[in-house]
């Protein structure tokens, strides 16, 4: 410091003093105190008592510490992170090698590449043979293995969830060659079909060997079952469910549902911990991906086998040039030709094919927009009402639907066969293309039948009409006004009754009568409706038969409520003949005293009524009846639509075809190491303890397929065969139908929620990719380097998949 | 004696990897296959007598006019040949109805179709139909299993029923992520109290409950318990952690 500005500070210091002098004399003070009043004492007494407790207990504890410490001795890192404990649990040693069991089983000198998943985690991919493995690292570095890839290397690594292929190990190598020691040392031959696996770091290994899946037939494995209906079509059900009426059952239900969930919540208090799962454990659903992409990685990488190292030059021969130009000259002419097509003629069909599907697709929309007007929010539209309108309305859904579902996977071709998300997409759209087909050709049939026989089949029809809502009608309403069975009814009422729904009946005959000669009309418009697909005159034989029994239900509604009002009076009246009455406001029953001019009239009233009760009775249940056989009939023609508009006909078939494709899980199994370990015996080495297991792919259960169709019946039972519908019938209450919307989840349930609007449809037609442009062949004799298998020897195209 | 209570026998190739199975099958001894064998034989022959009762009641009467009419052409070449000719040959359907018209014309095909005789139809039918799917499905061991495997999960194997044949397995895997716990539970069954194996699985609304057909005894359940701990996950050796 300058010694100028030292003697400023001085005299700034000094200066401060002089002025405040009594600062310095109450500090002075102040110390007199503390020293009068054994402050300081006490302070020399703590300083002592902490450097005992120093000297006593942290010293000694540090040494042992240090001891510990050296004992023990830790390499890297100074604090233990939750990385790092994972890191150590993992530590058991175990090793885990994915093998595909149809990988070509040589025994020559190979290069074993793959994903490293995590240390003791790998997933073989394939054996480079004959190749220096420090050739096949730098290959593998420098991306020379995946070249001429037909679609982004990126999209490989991000869907196995790793950052690069690694080299996992050395083949049939000697015992004597230096590795490193997280490689394995694999042994594997064609008399072999397990390999046999070391390494150095693992104490005991697992081998877990895996068809894998062919992607060009479109086979794959999953954890959970594939779900060939649309997800999101249950959650919008769900969220009508409640406005509609929620029956009691089905509130009762719930809560049971809430109540185990509850229970199930405790039992998962039971464990007291938490386990963090391991990096191996959560690895499963990344290594299902490449399980799936195993084939085609395989023979990406055994193509470009032959780039590893130098390439030997060498030019054609003259044969081989004459040859390559005969080919040549005939594949130009080919590819000229393709190339006038394309420009000039293709996109002129295109252009008026997506017109045409543009203009289909308006015309859909206002059919659909009329099909769908409500009045009000909660009045039913066409739709609702009409099994007809409901059947076109599905099939308009399904044509606006059919175009991007198209487009989705026509995308799919722009990708690598392995990404599986679009395949259940593939199953959902030709299953419902074919189902429409079958309709059509069956209803084809059945329409031709029918134009043919239209006379028959109307006058079979109307021969049934009047036979059976007509005729039986009549001659069971006169048979209920004569004492029926013997029951002994009371004769004026029946008559009355009688003659009321007679009267109707001639009536309706009238209306029969007069529909008679334009039967065999409505008849051949059915007919030829039914070149729509059979589902068509399916539905309007439903809708037919619900116009032409009108009377019956209206007789049903009307008997039905006199008979329940009868029993409401009965009821109350009983109430008076005890002395008591429902009190309406608190919905109990009190009592009350009536006067005797009430009392007599009421019980007159109940012996008058409950006598004429049998009377009304057996009108009620004759009607009932009637009722219940139509809605039975009704229940048939619904099954049958459902079973033309969404049997799962595709899906059968592929799963008898090709289990595959149809991925219900995975399955484990162990295998006997008994046989693996004899067959060791012959080479030196010690092999860590093995166990061999088979990954099989689970195909989807027939359960699962019509799981649907289980929930439909489960819910129709549930509604119709229910105490409920019996009590409702006693009592002469109406029986609520079944909620459309309720029953027909399974018919929309492979449609979205909300269909695509024009525009949007017309922006994802036209963002169609353009068909691929042939280009020139030119053959590039691959000259092999490496060791290269005959059926890989191909050149750019893979082979071709059944 | 073709059966015993359910034992545990475990299968574990390494420390990280074991199959419990528990089964109702005795340990094979010779005379116990031997009767083994000779119920299959009497189940084979069931079902065959089941498959010509029939053959004889519904297909033969209408193929008998049938045949005789073909005999009556060939019958100047045509020496009765050996059903085995025929499977050689490849051709299947006409072997099998060589084979069935053979035995149906044979000493104990005739006396099966007088035993058959004063039944009705619809009986014949129902009978021979149960007693072929009671020989092809009736399942006289049940065995159930579990696979742990350490970083990967739990399989298990479960048998619906009695009848179900071949199809009545199911397998179930349950990734270790997904695994809460591993417990033992108690409940009432009717006069009894069992003790059963749980795995308790994240985000479902049902425990799995391991062994479900056979519900072993308690010694056993203790002894899975133990092993699939230790097996399952690391760092807890035996179940005490």
């Amino acid at each position: 410091m300058h010694p100028f500005s030292i003697l400023t500070l001085g005299i700034f210091v000094a200066g401060y003093i002089t002025a405040r002098w009594d600062l310095v004399t109450r500090l002075y003070e102040l110390a007199i105190f503390a020293w009068n009043y054994g402050v300081v004492t006490r302070a020399a007494k703590g300083f002592a008592v902490l450097s005992l407790f120093f000297l006593l207990i942290f010293l000694p504890v540090e040494r042992l510490a240090t001891r510990e410490s050296d004992l023990h001795p830790r390499s890297i890192g100074s604090g233990i992170s939750a990385r790092e404990q994972l890191r150590r649990r993992g530590r058991d040693g175990l090793m885990r090698v994915f093998w595909p069991a149809d990988l070509p089983r040589s025994d020559l000198r190979g290069v074993v590449v793959g994903w490293r998943n995590s240390a003791l985690d790998v997933f073989v991919l394939t054996i480079l043979e004959e190749v220096e493995p420090r050739n096949v690292e730098f290959a593998l570095k420098t991306g020379i293995l995946l070249r001429d890839a037909p679609h982004p290397v990126s999209r490989i690594y991000e869907l196995c969830g790793q950052l690069a292929i690694h080299v996992l190990g050395l083949s049939n190598t000697h015992e004597s060659v230096e590795v490193d020691p997280s490689w394995i040392r694999v042994t594997i031959g064609p008399g072999r079909r397990v390999p046999a696996v070391t390494c150095s770091r693992a104490s005991s290994i697992q081998i877990i060997l895996f068809e894998r899946p062919h992607p060009g037939r479109m086979q794959y494995i999953s954890l959970n079952p594939i779900t060939l209906a649309l997800g999101d079509k249950h959650d919008s059900f769900r969220h009508d469910a409640p406005d509609a009426c929620e029956d009691d059952d089905e509130k009762e239900a719930r809560r049971r549902k809430e109540e185990k969930r509850h229970l199930v919540e405790k039992l998962k208090q039971h464990s007291i911990f938490k386990r963090v799962p391991s990096e191996k454990e959560k690895a499963l659903a990344k290594i299902v991906n490449q399980i799936n992409w195993a084939w085609e990685l395989e023979k990406l990488l055994q193509k470009n086998v032959s780039r590893i190292g130098t390439r030997p030059k060498r030019s054609l021969s003259v044969s081989e040039r004459v040859v390559e130009s005969a080919t040549n000259a005939r594949d130009m002419l080919v590819v000229w030709i393709w190339n006038q097509f394309t420009v000039y003629v293709w996109p002129v069909i295109k252009r008026m094919f997506v017109l045409g599907l543009v203009a289909h697709r308006i015309a859909a929309e206002v059919l659909l927009r009329i099909l769908e007007w409500r009045a009000r929010p909660r009045y039913a539209a066409l739709k609702d009402v009409s099994a007809t309108a409901q059947q076109v309305e599905i099939r308009l859904q399904q044509f606006c639907y059919w175009p991007m579902q198209y487009v989705t996977l026509r995308r799919r071709e722009n990708d690598w066969d392995s990404v599986t998300t679009s395949h259940p997409d593939y199953i959902r759209f030709y299953n419902s293309l074919w189902l429409v087909a079958n309709d059509v050709i069956i209803g084809m049939a059945l329409g031709s039948y029918i134009i043919d026989n239209a006379d028959r089949v109307a006058q079979q029809i109307s021969q049934l009409l009047t036979e059976y809502t007509v005729e039986a009608l009549q001659s069971s309403i006169s048979w209920l006004m004569g004492w029926p069975a013997g029951l002994k009814l009371n004769n004026e009422l029946a008559v009355f009754l009688g003659d009321l729904f007679l009267w109707v009946i001639d009536y309706w005959s009238s209306f029969i009568e007069a529909l008679r000669p334009i039967l065999p009309h409505i008849i051949w418009f059915i007919g030829f409706s039914s070149f729509a697909g059979a589902s068509m005159p399916v539905a309007l034989f439903s809708d037919l038969l619900s116009i032409l029994t009108v009377h019956i239900y209206s007789f049903y509604l009307a008997s039905g409520r006199i008979y329940h009002w009868q029993l409401n009076i009965l009821i109350s009246l009983f109430h008076l003949f005890r002395g008591k009455k429902h009190n309406v406001l608190r919905n109990r029953i009190d009592s009350c005293d009536y006067d005797l001019d009430q009392l007599l009239v009421g019980t007159i009233l109940f012996t008058v009524l409950s006598f004429l009760l049998p009377t009304v009775v057996v009108f009620y249940l004759n009607f009932a009846i009637a009722r219940m056989v139509i809605i039975s009939l009704k229940a048939v023609f619904d099954t049958l639509l459902s079973c033309l508009n969404h049997f799962p006909l595709f899906a059968l078939m592929l799963r008898i075809k090709d289990p595959g494709r149809l991925p219900g899980g995975i399955r484990f199994e162990l295998r006997d190491t008994q046989d693996f370990k004899h067959s060791i015996n012959g080479s030196s080495e010690q092999l860590p303890s093995t166990s061999v297991i088979y990954l099989k792919s689970v195909p989807l259960q027939f359960k699962a397929m019509f799981h649907q169709y289980f929930q439909m019946g489960h819910r129709i039972r549930k509604h119709y065969l229910a105490p409920r519908v019996l009590l409702c019938l006693i009592t002469g209450k109406f029986v609520p139908p079944l909620n459309r919307k309720n029953l027909y989840s399974l018919q929309y349930s492979m449609l979205p929620a909300r269909r695509a609007g024009v525009m949007e449809m017309w922006n994802a037609v036209n963002s169609l990719p353009e068909p691929k442009k042939r280009i020139a062949p030119v053959h590039v004799p691959v000259l092999a380097n490496g060791m290269k298998l005959p059926s890989n020897y191909r050149g750019g195209k893979p082979r071709g998949y059944g | 004696m073709l059966t015993t209570a359910p034992h545990l026998y475990i299968r574990r190739p390494s420390p990280t990897t074991a199959e419990f199975t528990v089964t109702t099958c005795p340990p094979l001894t010779v005379p116990l296959r031997l009767l083994l064998l000779t119920l299959h034989l009497a189940r084979a022959l069931l079902f065959s007598a089941a498959i010509l009762v029939l053959y004889a009641r519904f297909v033969e009467p209408s193929q008998h006019h049938d045949h005789r009419h073909h005999y009556y052409h060939h019958q100047g070449c045509c020496t009765p040949i050996f059903p085995f000719q025929l499977f050689l040959a490849g051709d299947v359907p006409q072997f099998l109805t060589t084979l069935l018209q053979t035995a149906h014309r044979s000493q104990p095909g005739i006396f099966l179709s007088q035993l058959t005789a004063p039944l009705p139809d619809w009986a014949v039918a129902a009978a021979s139909l149960a007693a072929a799917y009671a020989a092809v499905c009736f399942r006289l061991h049940r065995t159930e299993s579990v696979l742990v495997l350490r970083g990967l999960g739990i399989q298990t194997c479960t048998i619906r029923g009695k009848w179900g044949g071949c199809f009545g397995t199911q397998t179930r895997f349950i990734p270790t992520e997904q695994i809460r716990d591993v417990l033992i539970n108690e409940a009432f069954r009717g006069f009894e109290v069992r003790y059963y194996l749980i795995v308790v699985v994240e985000g479902e609304e049902d425990v799995v409950v391991l062994f479900p057909g056979l519900l072993p005894r308690r010694r056993i359940v203790e002894a899975v318990w133990r092993g699939v701990k230790g097996c399952l996950f690391e760092g807890e050796e035996d179940g005490k952690g």
